[in-house]
């Protein structure tokens, strides 16, 4: 089968994934290497659920996986030492650039706030300072599609899919029983 | 006569055929837009659904599956970029079709090819799904544990790249399946004395951390591409044209079906073989393969809508998925405490009716929204990435978190999303994990139950295995991937065309 690449080998899609057949990609050795040694202590720890009791303990498919996985993490490892290294391409520019390792962060701030600020006040700042990052428009304009695509994800999952977020300082029941109110005493 | 009511149940209600509408509508969206996968859009959705009772939210899913395959079509040709993994062939003919202002006639012709491929699909699934599950009754444990290892291991093979990095990944699929307490005995597996572990990880957690947060981290590299505009002429296609494709349309339907209900196996793949298989056949095409083909947009489109019903058949009968999207909707089943398999087609041959029921009304919507609405279509896909790549990241947080309301899942969801954009990186091929997590609890039951009605006796398990036609045949497929990815196939190949040589 012919190999397509659509973009570049970033692996955008799941029938092509990224890599390069016949190149090392910068991290990509440390990458199969920290592999194989999670799954020796994955292999490790399964061995500890049961060890070789029987052929049906609950240790034994746990077992026969993480030593397929020990398997394979090692052929891919000394397949990948064997490739010559990518010189075109940096870790830096190529693999984990500086907005990426920023907006991993940006996530896991997102889920430390979510609980004790709520969903809309995260949400808003989250989308407000990636948007400005992102985009490089002016305030008014980040501003305004944040809070515009925040209202309606926020209509949709709340009210459509009754999805239930964290509250925090919104007096978010609240509001919605407000606005109930004033509709039900409208109808009347 | 049951049977016909259960299949009409979709067209008979209003808010269910409203929602496979929508469901379709946005489908065809999702696909269009680069960087918004169809498993993706399904895997958050299982989040938000899980509330509602199970036909609706079967309804949406089943829409956004079918227009979603079909979307990724659009981009293809209008911009060069596949916005689905099923669209990659399309863009090869499609594009140079685009170029020399034949973008209307392409998108035509891929709509309609998509419907018939559709069609076809869904038409096996609905003949042949009975056959197979009256089949799958006498199924053994093992045949069912042989089927999953093959399902996982096709994937990884079939798909570009390594078949060792596919084995890795299905493995560590299947490894983070069994964390948590085993059901059976109630042993730890996996859980290194946290109490949180105990409960397993969430599977939809891993899934919209894969397919949703990696996705997204990926596009940050692509953030400043500018969207291309295309004038787009006339859409509907003349019926010659119809006429003149439709043997070779037929001809990779079936590559299509055959692909999609292999486990494992789906629209990406299909569309890949049928457009080499087009290649083949076809002796004198108008232009050539590459240059904008007709052919090279007939047959991948065609394949990549007809593997959805075949996806379903292996999903439906043995409860083995088909596909990556169609493990996501067994999740969804499950959550909604229904269990796909060969019982469900007996206990519930009402679900089975009315999935395929919404197959052929998202086929029919997927014709109506492809030939229309294309102005509208044009102001979407140029939404600018610096917002879509956000909003993908604010919906996969709250699809984490609204599952089991717990910020640990969120947790688990960008643990996999870091993860799964180093995977995606340095190759490795992220469907086999989630088919490994899905089919974790399978293997594993069924591998069990084999073992122990042969009283934990490696002997009379194989005896057992080479006893049965259909256990051999498993085993040798199995055997015959290994072996394939292996030098001793290539050194066996090399003697045997030294051989032909010689003579």
């Amino acid at each position: 089968m012919q190999h397509i690449d659509p973009d570049h080998h970033d692996g955008t899609s799941d029938a092509t994934p990224g890599g390069e057949p016949d190149k090392r990609r910068p991290g990509e050795l440390v990458f199969a290497l920290v592999m194989l040694l999670a799954s020796l202590f994955l292999l490790n720890s399964a061995y500890g659920i049961a060890g070789f009791d029987a052929l049906s303990s609950p240790g034994a498919i746990p077992m026969a996986t993480t030593a397929a996985m020990v398997l394979s993490a090692a052929v891919i490892l000394w397949n990948t030492a064997k490739l010559p290294l990518d010189r075109t391409e940096s870790l830096i520019k190529d693999i984990l650039p500086l907005t990426v390792v920023m907006f991993a962060l940006f996530l896991v701030a997102f889920g430390v706030l979510l609980k004790p600020l709520g969903f809309l006040p995260t949400s808003a700042l989250f989308l407000i300072a990636a948007i400005k990052i992102l985009g490089k428009r002016s305030w008014l304009w980040t501003v305004g599609i944040a809070v515009f695509s925040l209202v309606v994800v926020w209509l949709i999952f709340r009210i459509v899919f009754t999805v239930l977020m964290p509250a925090g300082i919104v007096p978010e029941a609240e509001l919605i029983q407000f606005f109930r109110n004033v509709f039900a005493g409208g109808a009347q | 006569m049951e049977t016909l009511m259960h299949f009409l149940t979709v067209f008979s209600d209003p808010q269910l055929l409203l929602l496979v509408g929508l469901g379709t509508f946005a489908g065809v969206y999702v696909g269009a837009i680069p960087g918004l996968s169809v498993t993706m859009a399904v895997s958050i959705l299982i989040s938000f659904t899980f509330s509602w009772d199970v036909y609706p939210a079967i309804s949406l899913m089943i829409g956004i599956y079918m227009g979603g395959v079909y979307g990724g079509s659009r981009t293809a040709i209008l911009l060069n970029i596949p916005g689905a993994p099923s669209a990659i062939a399309t863009a090869l003919d499609g594009y140079p079709m685009a170029k020399r202002g034949e973008a209307g006639t392409a998108i035509g012709v891929t709509t309609v090819m998509s419907f018939i491929g559709g069609f076809i699909g869904i038409g096996v699934l609905a003949l042949a799904a009975p056959f197979v599950s009256d089949f799958a009754l006498k199924f053994q444990p093992r045949d069912y544990m042989l089927l999953a290892i093959l399902g996982i291991l096709l994937v990884g093979s079939l798909s570009q790249g390594s078949l060792v990095k596919g084995i890795f990944a299905g493995a560590l699929g299947i490894a983070i399946g069994a964390v948590g307490r085993d059901p059976l005995t109630f042993a730890e597996r996996f859980t290194f004395d946290f109490r949180l572990m105990e409960g397993g990880i969430s599977f939809i957690a891993v899934m919209i951390g894969m397919f949703g947060v990696s996705e997204a981290l990926l596009q940050l590299h692509h953030v400043d591409k500018d969207a291309v505009r295309q004038k787009i002429t006339r859409i509907v296609p003349s019926l010659a044209t119809v006429k003149k494709h439709l043997p070779l349309s037929v001809q990779t339907s079936t590559i299509g079906v055959t692909i999609g209900a292999l486990p494992g196996t789906g629209g990406d793949i299909a569309a890949l073989m049928a457009y080499d298989h087009a290649k083949r056949v076809t002796k004198n095409p108008d232009r050539e393969f590459g240059d904008g083909a007709m052919e090279g947009l007939v047959a991948p489109e065609t394949a990549n809508n007809a593997a959805v019903g075949g996806a379903f058949i292996p999903m439906m009968t043995l409860g083995i998925p088909g596909d990556a999207v169609t493990a996501i909707m067994i999740g969804a089943l499950f959550i909604h405490g229904l269990n796909p398999g060969p019982m469900l087609m007996i206990d519930q041959p009402d679900m089975f009716w009315f999935i395929v029921g919404c197959l052929v009304m998202a086929n029919c919507f997927m014709l109506l929204f492809g030939l229309t609405g294309i102005k509208l279509f044009t102001k979407i896909v140029e939404m600018p990435r610096s917002v879509l790549i956000p909003l993908i990241m604010l919906l996969s947080i709250v699809g984490a978190f609204a599952v089991n309301n717990s910020i640990t899942d969120v947790y688990w969801m960008l643990g996999f999303g870091v993860f799964g954009y180093f995977m995606r990186h340095y190759g490795y091929p992220l469907g086999p994990v989630i088919l490994g997590v899905i089919l974790s609890r399978l293997l594993d039951d069924n591998w069990r139950r084999a073992i122990i009605s042969e009283r934990e006796d490696l002997g009379n398990f194989f005896a057992g295995v080479f006893g049965s036609p259909l256990s051999t045949v498993l085993l040798i497929a199995v055997v015959l991937i290994f072996v394939s990815q292996t030098p001793v196939w290539a050194w066996g190949k090399s003697r045997i065309f030294a051989k032909k040589e010689n003579t």
